[in-house]
């Protein structure tokens, strides 16, 4: 062991990384600033039992766990959601108006590192709790086209409803094992093996075939007729319905060209409730960002608000950007033999909004022209 | 990432016979690629498309983090990487088989006689996942090659290996005692490039599934 070795699956950001991180917050918080959401800001570990009555005890292979001192079990924190909710349902029980929320926080999971995850990441997000209504669900996902589209990255969103695929699966006759095998082979993404596995099965045909399909469905509001043969079964038609109508409503966002309907988006089926939307650039092969309905989370916490939110893999938009090539600031040196009026003229070159520094070398101008030239970022 | 262009990772060795030919079929340019050069990447701009000639393992890798934006490789290599990437077509050739064996004299035995045991393997996830399910516990010693010599020279008392033919395994005095899963070659997909470069994917993908319908594609 080097006393220089840094833990594997976390990284340390250098100025001109951390200055593109600091960039892409700031510009992000200032919009959920003016779209009225309101930071919060939660402790980075929270008790075992609140992250398992949140979320169950799929994440526990993920987790950081320790102890505290009395024997508890701790947790860094593995998203920002429940720890949210947590404050919702014992700070804000009694709000009768919609609250928006915002996050900017370090995130732990135990993954196997590679490129684009580590064990230490940051994501920005938002939450809208208690407002269970379409145009919640379109708030949050212009927002989320807002804040990729103010960094001039190429971008789609991706929008489902998770209840075709749920009600689907639940009106299917099928036995709980073929589900949670459907289930395992959609979050696989192995199509080929759902092909096999629902050849083998006895079920009304039009399901089988939607059932294979729905991954791949993919395109503006049209591509629902392809779910016309099972509109009737119980569930569908609303989930199409809530899913036109959120289209629709981001027409009038005029974001309509950033949005595709995209029926292969099926994450977290135990979590999620309404509306699934994943954002995606052509410049990175992992989604820059994900959200959506969860209106059953704060049912656990014992205070039942709808709720809909997304969050943003900062390491992932900062990748997109420099795979892009990022653009970083001019800065001058100011120097010479006159300290007051080297001061001076700092000051009045940052009144300005650039970014001035002091010489403290007394360097020569032909030094400092010299150094200028060399500097990566001059 | 040009959204324009589509990158294809193929494998070299024995899967990539059949995939130029599919390739082929499609009608995408095919002339002067081959495994035996120097040249890992070949392009074809008028087309716009390029391949990257990779070694059958690095393929979910490239795939998966985008740098292809599809590719062809074996069931195996799949089931032993678990990566995140769509599974999209079931190409059919290429086939072989994931298979536990043991020494010829001990095939009568039950499986559980091999609890604690040692498993020499190239694909330690399938094999700890198999034993994981059966409820028994193994050490599992991983080999990057001629994993059937293992048993002999008492490195491990198990194996876990792909098998096309058998012969290997007898000319070892192994016997297969349980079957684990059968393997093709798989078309798979990049998640995000599947979904911005939709148009030319979409098409390609229904095609190949055609020409494995019609037959068309083989070894």
């Amino acid at each position: 062991m080097n006393n220089y070795e840094i833990v594997r699956g976390t990284k340390d950001f250098l100025p001109d990384e951390a200055a593109l991180k600091r960039d892409f917050e700031n510009r992000t918080v200032q919009t959920f600033l003016e779209w009225g959401y309101r930071e919060v800001i939660t402790p980075t570990f929270e008790y075992l039992e609140v992250i398992e009555g949140g979320a169950g005890n799929n994440l526990r292979q993920e987790l950081f766990l320790l102890q505290d001192r009395d024997g508890r079990l701790l947790v860094l924190r593995p998203e920002m959601t429940i720890p949210i909710a947590r404050i919702v349902s014992t700070k804000f029980r009694d709000t009768d108006e919609p609250l928006r929320l915002f996050y900017n926080a370090n995130i732990f999971r135990h993954t196997m590192p590679q490129m684009g995850r580590y064990k230490e990441f940051y994501q920005l997000g938002v939450e809208l709790i208690g407002a269970p209504g379409k145009r919640a669900d379109a708030e949050v996902i212009a927002l989320a086209a807002e804040i990729l589209g103010q960094q001039e990255l190429e971008f789609k969103i991706s929008l489902n409803h998770i209840g075709i695929f749920t009600s689907l699966l639940a009106e299917s006759g099928l036995n709980e094992q073929a589900k949670d095998s459907i289930k395992a082979l959609v979050l696989k993404k192995d199509l080929v093996g759902m092909g096999e596995l629902l050849s083998g099965l006895t079920m009304n045909p039009d399901f089988k075939r939607v059932l294979l399909e729905l991954p791949v469905i993919h395109g503006g509001p049209e591509v629902l007729n392809r779910l016309e043969a099972i509109r009737k079964v119980p569930g569908v038609d609303q989930a199409i319905a809530e899913l036109t109508k959120v289209y629709e409503l981001l027409a009038i966002y005029g974001i309509q060209q950033d949005v595709v309907i995209d029926l292969g988006i099926l994450r977290g089926f135990d979590y999620y409730t309404g509306i699934v939307f994943e954002g995606y650039s052509p410049q990175l092969g992992y989604p820059l960002l994900g959200g959506g309905r969860y209106d059953k989370l704060l049912d656990k916490f014992g205070c039942p608000q709808a709720a809909t939110g997304f969050a943003v893999g900062i390491e992932r938009v900062l990748l997109a950007l420099q795979n892009r090539g990022a653009v970083l600031p001019q800065r001058w040196i100011v120097s010479g033999s006159d300290l007051r009026a080297v001061l001076k003229k700092a000051r009045d070159l940052r009144a300005e909004g650039h970014i001035a520094e002091v010489d403290i070398q007394e360097n020569s101008e032909k030094d400092v022209i010299a150094k200028l030239a060399g500097a990566k970022t001059g | 990432m040009n959204p324009e262009q589509l990158t294809i990772a193929l494998p070299k060795g024995k899967l990539l016979g059949p995939t130029l030919q599919m390739l082929d079929h499609l009608d995408l340019p095919i002339r002067g690629v081959s495994d035996g050069k120097r040249s890992l990447v070949f392009d074809f701009p008028d087309q716009k498309v390029s391949y990257i000639m990779c070694r059958p393992t690095d393929v979910p890798t490239y795939v998966e983090h985008g740098a292809a934006d599809l590719g062809i490789v074996g069931k195996d290599i799949i089931l032993d990487q678990a990566k995140d990437v769509y599974e999209m077509v079931d190409l059919g050739f290429g086939y072989c088989r994931f298979i536990v064996a043991v020494p010829q004299e001990r095939v009568g035995q039950p499986l559980a006689d091999f609890n604690y045991q040692r498993v020499a393997t190239k694909f330690p996830h399938v094999a700890e996942e198999f034993f994981r399910e059966q409820g028994l516990q193994v050490e599992v010693i991983k080999l990057h090659g001629n994993i059937e010599l293992a048993p002999r020279v008492g490195l491990a008392e198990i194996i876990v290996d792909i098998v096309s033919t058998g012969k290997t395994l007898e000319e070892n005095f192994l016997k297969e005692k349980a079957n684990i899963a059968v393997c093709t070659a798989r078309v798979i997909v990049n998640r995000v490039s599947y979904r911005t470069k939709y148009s030319i994917i979409e098409p390609m993908i229904s095609k190949m599934s055609r020409l494995v319908a019609e037959g068309v594609v083989k070894e």
